[in-house]
């Protein structure tokens, strides 16, 4: 018979799991609304916020209740550790998701332009970076969270080329001064979404590891 | 084994112990360094008071029998004066054991009377630093005649550390100390843990993991009569190295 404790961190677990998911289809949606013009897709998003708010304000009471009432230690207290960091991360992405949807209407004129910049093959690796980084978790594997930091580089090296591609733009045409700055920015957020990726495989090194490896630091706890 | 300053205040070298021909320690070996405190952790029956026994010579009174070296500052305890040792080696057990029909001030002073070891002159003050240095002086100066057992339980504990105080000892063990306290009393326990290790290099077992994780520098896990792991308390609860470790403090063990 599994014991109380573990059901309520198995709960813990899957309440993550299910974050997880929503806000990968958050971020599937939010790339889609802005390739397609979409606006009723960007509104869904928009709407959809609010329940990976309330993932987060969920997973916060249940790691404090955790935290208060069994007092963890060792592989469990790095678990409740891990859960709270990731499950920042994962609201941090959700309003990424926000961020891209919220810009859809200002860039329905300019659809042709976003279509020729790189920001569907930057958003394809972003989220596959994200989605690794869930599985990771998921499945309890240090190896695939490794593997989502050696591709951060890939995105942040696009990010820069997007950046003096649109800054070429804009020197060569005044008309394109207002699309080029809007893809400069869902550029940024794309590299923010790796970047937090990023942070969750970290978590997930310090959960099964025991390692701290985030600032370039490699410290076995 | 000469003395140095790296080298362990206590030291437990390839201890056996038995209780007749049951054998309740296998081959521990464990370094104690000076103003350090150790918690010895694991469940019942896995050898960690009659590990702390063996510290004072304690295991032979108790009946039993052991092989293997115990060295105090070098010196092998099993090769010394057995009641020499345990003035050295003090201890203080679960129940607060005050002596009923003894003062405060009497059951304070009764281990220096006892081995001679006071002039009268100096009786009053070793009685107030040991009271004090159990963080019981404030309560008791007023009532020092009075009976040791008119006292609550945490302050009998008290009252018995500072028994134990009295005699100048290098070392402290102590068996469940606050086990039969309450949350506040076993709070000044604690509190009194860490203010001693400045002056003593004190062995605490405990059933309290908590209690383990607050006051101790290092840990010790037991199990089967075996020492499984020793390190760093961070580390233990943070990261053990062994999975019986792990599942022990966890609370998924067997």
């Amino acid at each position: 018979m599994p014991r109380h404790f573990e059901m309520e961190l198995d709960q813990l677990r899957t309440m993550l799991i299910r974050m997880g998911s929503l806000v990968e289809e958050q971020i599937d949606c939010g790339v889609k609304s802005i390739i397609d013009g979409d606006e009723s897709l960007s509104a869904l998003v928009i709407e959809r916020d609010k329940k990976v708010d309330e993932y987060d304000n969920a997973i916060d009471q249940q790691c404090m209740r955790i935290f208060a009432l069994t007092q963890p230690v060792a592989v469990d207290l790095r678990l409740l550790m891990a859960a709270l960091k990731i499950n920042n991360e994962l609201e941090r992405i959700g309003d990424i998701a926000v961020n891209l949807a919220e810009r859809v209407k200002a860039l329905v004129p300019f659809r042709a332009f976003v279509k020729e910049t790189r920001l569907r093959e930057m958003a394809t690796a972003a989220r596959e970076m994200v989605k690794a980084a869930i599985d990771s978790f998921v499945n309890n594997d240090p190896g695939l969270a490794k593997k989502v930091l050696t591709s951060d580089d890939v995105i942040d090296s696009i990010d820069r080329q997007m950046f003096e591609l649109m800054v070429g733009k804009m020197k060569g045409s005044k008309d394109l001064i207002e699309p080029a700055v809007h893809v400069v920015i869902l550029s940024r957020h794309l590299e923010r979404l790796a970047d937090h990726a990023t942070n969750i495989a970290e978590d997930v090194i310090f959960l099964v590891n025991a390692r701290i490896i985030k600032h370039n630091a490699d410290e076995q706890i | 084994m000469p003395s140095s300053l790296t080298s362990p205040k206590i030291s437990a070298r390839g201890v056996d112990a038995f209780f007749g021909k049951v054998q309740a320690l296998h081959n521990v070996s464990l370094d104690i360094p000076e103003h350090r405190v150790l918690a010895i952790i694991g469940p019942s029956g896995c050898g960690k008071s009659t590990f702390l026994r063996c510290l004072n010579r304690m295991h032979e009174v108790a009946g039993g029998s052991m092989r293997g070296e115990v060295f105090l500052d070098g010196e092998d305890i099993y090769k010394a004066d057995p009641v020499s040792v345990r003035r050295k080696v003090g201890m203080v057990f679960q129940k607060p054991n005050p002596f009923p029909t003894m003062s405060i001030f009497d059951n304070v002073a009764v281990g220096l009377r006892l081995n001679g070891l006071a002039k009268k002159s100096e009786l009053n003050d070793i009685v107030e630093r040991s009271l004090q240095q159990a963080a019981l002086w404030d309560e008791v100066k007023d009532q020092l005649d009075k009976s040791g057992v008119s006292l609550s339980g945490g302050q009998q504990q008290r009252l018995c550390i500072a028994r134990t105080l009295a005699v100048n000892p290098r070392v402290v063990l102590m068996d469940e100390p606050a086990s039969a306290l309450d949350p506040l009393a076993t709070a000044k326990i604690e509190e009194l843990i860490h203010e001693l290790k400045s002056a003593y290099t004190i062995v605490i077992v405990t059933h309290n993991m908590q209690q383990a994780a607050r006051v101790s520098d290092s840990t010790a896990f037991f199990y089967l009569g075996k020492l499984i792991e020793h390190g760093e308390t961070r580390k233990i609860f943070t990261n053990p190295e062994k999975k019986q470790t792990e599942e022990y403090i966890t609370g998924r063990f067997g």
